[in-house]
Order: structure tokens, then C-alpha cells, then sequence
């Protein structure tokens, strides 16, 4: 007998974990994006994007403030970061921007990972 | 040449003995032949003997540079210094696996050498599970992923390893969590071999219970290194990011956690077989989650910040993860009636009652993290639009259960086993600190709502573990009642230790400052209350490396944050922290970059970190006490009972 009551405490719960689960998914969730399908379907909200860090890499406020451009596919998007960067952050390197697009078509990132290696390959160089 | 020979060699024997070990357990537990059955478990400790050769041999074949090796000339340089050297038999994908295949062998034989108790038909399956897993990893090595591989033109000198991984967090954290992930496979195999042999007792629990608290401890051990590496290394001021690699270590450990407190209920009233169902599935969970991370961190096929190569080894854990899904539900499923409890556990605030609670809570915070992780992939197949969450998700998510089980921490220690009608007098102590804590975090100003909930159930499960430690000085001899109750008291230590743990994660979570600032040398910046004077930079050349070093004064101390390039790595830099810690805060500083004679500096402060590192010594330290040495144990029955339900 107790046992079924468990069973409608462990149901309860599982409501719980998944109404937690949905909503949080519905206002912390994001799309996932290369630079060629930002391009070509413009978001509304914040989306990461993966891309590839180009040469015209632009350092302002004292390092705080980089301009680049990351590309993939053919496709190219500028993008505004403020923040340090990591460390393996150079022309060549796949990143992935988290932000919004703004009016003029300017990516403002709010957060840049860099893909952490797990070694050295001789593409690095 | 010869040291790959020898490994190579040494790992095609262990595979033989692997799968011989296996077919022969499997034969000697169905006919219950304990000759036989002595038989497979020697060839394991014959195959964990070889897998010990093939490690040293591949330690050899790296400390003598043989870069014929293709494992070696890809990790290591002649320039590398030797620990380094010594460590990039983890680091990479190929030593790693060697590595765990080594550490199931050796536990494995240890829980196997006293298994024969068990009787003859439960030893011989369990050994049977583990030589399969162990084969498993075995054709892995041998035949997908070998670290003996030779190449045809082998270099004079390599590139070494990344300028991140050059530290020693990064010497002791793979170890840990492979270990711990590992062991994890030992009480898969007893609790797999008891439902194959029909043994529905509990007697499979106790001979794994030291390898799961073990399993635990590394694991712990594990998580903990690789946060205090990614402060103190990666330089973004934070030490948990909700990364697919991080999430996959947590999963595990998540699921043993909630097996080691539902344990006790089984261990307690396993006669009415209450649990017994849950527990099994416990354990076996924890081990599918193990190969479920493997899964996606060697596959790469969830995005994440972490790059691991992406290797034709991937679908073969799948295979695997398929493979034991199949198995262990099935099983479950058959002896379904076997495990059904004479007598299910009852609704009642006690002592089992919380333990549940917090086992579901527990799997459903698993469950949260599980989703978060492979959401991306799921969303990916369903719709053809990838989704991701961040950290965001997680909080929302899992914040409301964690609250939960932070409040169970609090008031579970005090509810009595077995009794329905509990005295809510033993609740005094904690909810007395908790409204303290409360009136003094509103005194101080705090407004905001998750604090004033989190910081003051902190402070009741602090109140509830000091509790505990105040009634056992009340006690005579309590020298002696330390002794044979360590491990009552050695989980309240690590209770301790996971309320620090948890305060420091809640405290510079929730009371993080961050300030960028640009700065010409004798300019100071003000970040809460801290007058930071930049001084200048200065150049240093330190062979393989330079650094540019940015000098701060802050009162009588100097904070020298830097950036250090590696002209010989394709001039890749690395950023590094100067971290001033306190018990109370750490004022962390990056430096961001440089134009002209002007620099750009990241300053936050950080409260409450120092917390996350001393709690998960003490939580560690609390399961080691409690557990090693520990053979002996009264008997339920003739352990004190707690007499604070009487008050």
C-alpha cells in the first residue's frame, strides 16, 4: 500500500523535475548556429554561432574591446567582444560567439569560447 | 621499438585472458564449479598483470622518447619536463583507456580475490562481468586505438604538450576521474552477476560497499581537481561552466551519491527486502552513465569547449551502451519478481523516508543535467535545429531540487530509522541557526530572495552536523565511540565537507563582483574596497617560454598577473591569474591585454572560493576516515540507536 504512495510521491516529483526541465529549456535554451544558417535565417533572440576566427582581428580599450570576424562556409560575420579572451583565441581558431545580432549586422557577443585542445597537433602552428 | 613491442604484446595476452576469464566464469558459475570458477578469476589477475607491462612499457617507451611510438612522438617533446612526460600516459585518448582497462583490472581483482564467499555461482558471474567489460576496453585498445602504434618515419622532436594542460592540476585530475569512472564498473558487475544468479540478498552490496565509497571518493576527488584547475588555469574567474565533459562526470557520481545513502536502507531492513529493486538499478545506472559519458566525450557529438580526438572509438561505447541497457533492463525486468519488496517502504517522516526523498531528488537532478547535455543532439534529430543550454538552464533546472536536498541535509540526519512519529523537538537546532542566519544576512542588507533561502539552510545543516559532533564530546569515552562508529561520523564529516562545498559554490556564485578596468602605470583602480596601484610591466625569458608580467601593489602585497607566449608552439599564449586568497574572498585578476604603456585588467572577487577547495578535502577526508580500515562492524542491531528522539 505504502509503496503506491511512493510510487505517487516519485510522480509528483517526476512532474516537478520536468515542468522544471521545460521551462528552464524554453528561457535558457538557445539555437545552436554556423555563420552560413545565422545568414541565412536571422534569429530573433541570443544564439551561439561556430565559426572560424579570421585574420582582421582588431584589439581596442586596451585589449578589452576586439572586433573580428568569424567565417564559415563562405559565410562571414562580424562580431563585437568585450571581455579577455582565452587564450588560444587567434586567426584560425574555431570559436563559438553567444549574443545577439544588432541593427547593422554586427554579431555583440556576450560570451566567446574557444575550443580547448587536448594536445598539440601540428595544424597549431 | 621494444618497449611497443613488448606493450603490444603484453595487451593482445591480456585480451586473451580477458575473454578466456570471461567464457570460463560464465561456464563455472552455471555449473557451479569452483574449481573453474578459481580458474577465470586467476586468468583476470593474470590479464591485470599484463595490462601492468603494457603500462610500463608505454611509460618506458615515453621516458625513453621513442618517437617511433606514435603515442609518444604525439604527445610529448624532447623539451617536456619528466612528470609531464610521466603524465602523457593519461593524457592521451589511447593512454587514458590503457589506464582505465589497468585500474578496473587491479580493483577488479581486488574485490574478486575475496569474492569466493559470495559462493561459487555469484564469484564466478561477477568475474565473468567484470573479464567482459575488461575485454571490452581490451579489443579497444588492441585493435581501435592502440597506444603501441608505430610510425613508418618517426621524428627527431614533436610538439609537446598545450601551455593549459603544462600544470599540476592537470598531473592529478585525469587520474582521478578515469579512476573513479573505473571502479565504478566493480559493483556493476557483482550487482549484474547477483540478478543473473538469482541471489535477490543483499550480500553483493556489502562486499562492493568500500569499491563504491572508493569509486565516490575518486570521483569526488576528480571533480573537485578539475574545478581548482580551471580556476587557477583557464583564467575565466569560474570553475564550473555546465560543459558536456563536466556534465558527464557529474552524471555518475550523481547517481552513486543517491546509491550510497539508499544503501543503508537496504542494509538496514533487507530482510523485507525494502529498496532492493531500487538499489541495483542504482548501480547499474551509475555505471550506464559512466558509458553514456565516455560515449559522448570520445564520439563528438555533443559540442563542447573541450576538443578530445574525435576516434572511430566512438560508436563502439555506443555499441556498448546499447549492448548493456539491453542487458540490465532485461534483467531487472526478469527478476522483477524476485526483487519486489515483502515489505515497500513506508510514507513516513523517518529516517528511510529522506533517504528516498533525496534518491529522487538526487536522479532527478541527474535527470536535468542528462537532458541539458543531450539536448543539442536530440533537438538536432527531432527538428534539424540544434538547441543549446547554458548555464541558465542548469540553474533553473536544478537549482529548485538542490534547494531541496540542501534542506534535507539539514533536517535527514535528525529524523530516527524506522520510527513514523518523529520528535520535531531535534529540529530545533537547525531551524534556530538557519532564522539566525537569515536575521543576519538581512542585517547585513541582503535582499535578494535565493540567498536568504540557500545561505540560511546552509547554516541548519551546519547546525545539524555540529550537533551531532557536540552529542558524541557529551559522551564518555568518546574516543572509543569515534572508533567504532567512524563511519557514522566519518559521513558527517563529509556532510561538513559538502555544506563548505556548498556554500563556497553558493557564495561566489551569488556575490561575484567583476570590474573591467584600463589602467597607466600609477593609476589605481578601486574594486570592492580593494585600491589596486598598476605599476607597470615588465619583460622576463625563461627559455622556452616569456612572459609579460603586469605589476599591481595592493597595500603592502604585489599581484603579478601575466601572459606568457610559447614562441615554439606556434606562439600560443597563456594567460595567468594572480589570485590573492582569503577564508573569505579571492580577489582574482586577469590580465586582459596592453596598448601603448596602458593595460586592461578583469578584476573580480570571488567569495567564498577558498570553501569549494576545503570542503571537498574534508569530503573526502570524511569518507576515508569513516571507510578505510573499516572491516569491522557492529551489527545494526547492537549499534547505539540515536537517543535524540527522546530529546
Amino acid at each position: 500500500m505504502s509503496g503506491f504512495r511512493w510510487l505517487g510521491v516519485g510522480a509528483v516529483l517526476a512532474a516537478c523535475v520536468g515542468y522544471l526541465i521545460y521551462s528552464a529549456g524554453g528561457a535558457a535554451g538557445n539555437y545552436y548556429v554556423t555563420v552560413a544558417e545565422l545568414r541565412a535565417h536571422p534569429p530573433a533572440g541570443e544564439v551561439r554561432v561556430a565559426g572560424v576566427v579570421q585574420d582582421d582581428v582588431v584589439r581596442g580599450e586596451g585589449g578589452l574591446l576586439i572586433h573580428f570576424t568569424t567565417a564559415e562556409g563562405g559565410a562571414r560575420l562580424p562580431v563585437v567582444y568585450r571581455g579577455p579572451l582565452p587564450d588560444i583565441f587567434q586567426p584560425g581558431q574555431q570559436v563559438v560567439v553567444e549574443g545577439r545580432l544588432d541593427g547593422d549586422g554586427v554579431f555583440q557577443a556576450r560570451s566567446l569560447f574557444a575550443k580547448c585542445p587536448s594536445r598539440f597537433t601540428a595544424a597549431a602552428g | 621499438m621494444i618497449p611497443a613491442l613488448i606493450g603490444a604484446g603484453a595487451l593482445l595476452a591480456a585480451l586473451a585472458l580477458a575473454g578466456f576469464a570471461a567464457l570460463l566464469s560464465f561456464w563455472a558459475g552455471w555449473r557451479q564449479e569452483a574449481v573453474l570458477a578459481r580458474a577465470g578469476r586467476r586468468a583476470v589477475y593474470a590479464a591485470a598483470a599484463c595490462l601492468l607491462v603494457a603500462a610500463a612499457a608505454l611509460e618506458w617507451a615515453l621516458l625513453s622518447h621513442d618517437f617511433q611510438v606514435a603515442f609518444v612522438a604525439e604527445h610529448t617533446d624532447l623539451v617536456t619536463p619528466v612528470p609531464l612526460v610521466v603524465a602523457a600516459f593519461y593524457s592521451g585518448q589511447q593512454g587514458s583507456l590503457l589506464y582505465w582497462a589497468l585500474i578496473l583490472s587491479l580493483l577488479g581483482s581486488a574485490s574478486l580475490a575475496a569474492a569466493a564467499a559470495l559462493g561459487v555461482r555469484l564469484a564466478a558471474y561477477a568475474a565473468g562481468v567484470l573479464a567482459g567489460v575488461l575485454a571490452f576496453f581490451l579489443v579497444v585498445l588492441v585493435f581501435l586505438a592502440s597506444p603501441f602504434d608505430l610510425l613508418a618515419f618517426p621524428p627527431a622532436d614533436r610538439l609537446g604538450l598545450n601551455p593549459v594542460l603544462r600544470d599540476r592540476g592537470m598531473l592529478i585530475h585525469p587520474p582521478f576521474v578515469l579512476a573513479g569512472f573505473a571502479a565504478f564498473a566493480i559493483p556493476f558487475s557483482f550487482a549484474v552477476a547477483a540478478l543473473l544468479a538469482g541471489r535477490s540478498d543483499s550480500a553483493w552490496m556489502a562486499h562492493t560497499r568500500q569499491l563504491a565509497l572508493t569509486a565516490w571518493a575518486l570521483q569526488s576527488t576528480g571533480l573537485v581537481l578539475g574545478m581548482w584547475w580551471a580556476y587557477h588555469v583557464l583564467g575565466w574567474g569560474g570553475y564550473w561552466g555546465w560543459d558536456p565533459v563536466e556534465n558527464v562526470a557529474l552524471l555518475p557520481w550523481l547517481a552513486t551519491t543517491a546509491y550510497l545513502h539508499s544503501s543503508q536502507v537496504q542494509e538496514r531492513r533487507g530482510r523485507a527486502g525494502t529498496l532492493r529493486a531500487w538499489n541495483f538499478g542504482l548501480v547499474i545506472l551509475a555505471f550506464l552513465l559512466v558509458v553514456f559519458g565516455t560515449f559522448i566525450v570520445r564520439s563528438g557529438v555533443v559540442q563542447s569547449v573541450h576538443t578530445f580526438a574525435v576516434s572511430p572509438i566512438g560508436p563502439w561505447f555506443f555499441g556498448l551502451l546499447a549492448f548493456l541497457v539491453v542487458l540490465s533492463g532485461g534483467l531487472l525486468a526478469f527478476r522483477a519478481r524476485m526483487l519486489a519488496a515483502q515489505r515497500p517502504l513506508e510514507l513516513a517522516a523517518n529516517r528511510e523516508g529522506a533517504f528516498l526523498l533525496q534518491n529522487l531528488l538526487l536522479v532527478g537532478v541527474a535527470a536535468a543535467v542528462f537532458w541539458g547535455t543531450v539536448l543539442p543532439l536530440v533537438s538536432g534529430l527531432v527538428s534539424g535545429e540544434s538547441r543549446v543550454v547554458g548555464a541558465g538552464f542548469y540553474e533553473r533546472a536544478a537549482g529548485p531540487l538542490l534547494v531541496v536536498l540542501l534542506a534535507l541535509l539539514a533536517t535527514g540526519p535528525l529524523l530516527p530509522w524506522r520510527r513514523t512519529h518523529p520528535s520535531w523537538r531535534a529540529l530545533a537546532w537547525p531551524a534556530g541557526a538557519g532564522l539566525l542566519a537569515l536575521a543576519t544576512l538581512v542585517g547585513f542588507g541582503v535582499r535578494d530572495p535565493v540567498p536568504l533561502l540557500v545561505m540560511p539552510l546552509l547554516a541548519a545543516g551546519l547546525a545539524t552536523v555540529l550537533f551531532e559532533f557536540g552529542r558524541l564530546l557529551r559522551r564518555p569515552r568518546r574516543l572509543r565511540v569515534l572508533g567504532y562508529r567512524r563511519r557514522h561520523y566519518g559521513a558527517y564529516l563529509a556532510h561538513l565537507g559538502l555544506l563548505l562545498l556548498a556554500a563556497g559554490i553558493a557564495g561566489s556564485h551569488f556575490w561575484q563582483q567583476q570590474r573591467d578596468v584600463v589602467l597607466r602605470p600609477g593609476e589605481t583602480a578601486n574594486v570592492a574596497g580593494y585600491q589596486l596601484t598598476y605599476q607597470g610591466t615588465l619583460q622576463r625569458d625563461l627559455g622556452d617560454r616569456s612572459e609579460l608580467v603586469a605589476v599591481l601593489r595592493l597595500g603592502g602585497e604585489t599581484l603579478e598577473p601575466a601572459r606568457v607566449q610559447y614562441p615554439s608552439l606556434g606562439g600560443q599564449g597563456l594567460t595567468r591569474v594572480a589570485i590573492r586568497s582569503t577564508p573569505l574572498e579571492d580577489l582574482y585578476v586577469i590580465l586582459a591585454g596592453g596598448e601603448g604603456d596602458s593595460a586592461s585588467f578583469r578584476i573580480l572577487v570571488n567569495p567564498l572560493v577558498t570553501w569549494v577547495w576545503a570542503g571537498g578535502a574534508l569530503l573526502v577526508l570524511g569518507v576515508a576516515f569513516g571507510n578505510l580500515g573499516a572491516g569491522r562492524r557492529p551489527s545494526p542491531v547492537a549499534a547505539p540507536v540515536p537517543a535524540l528522539v527522546r530529546g
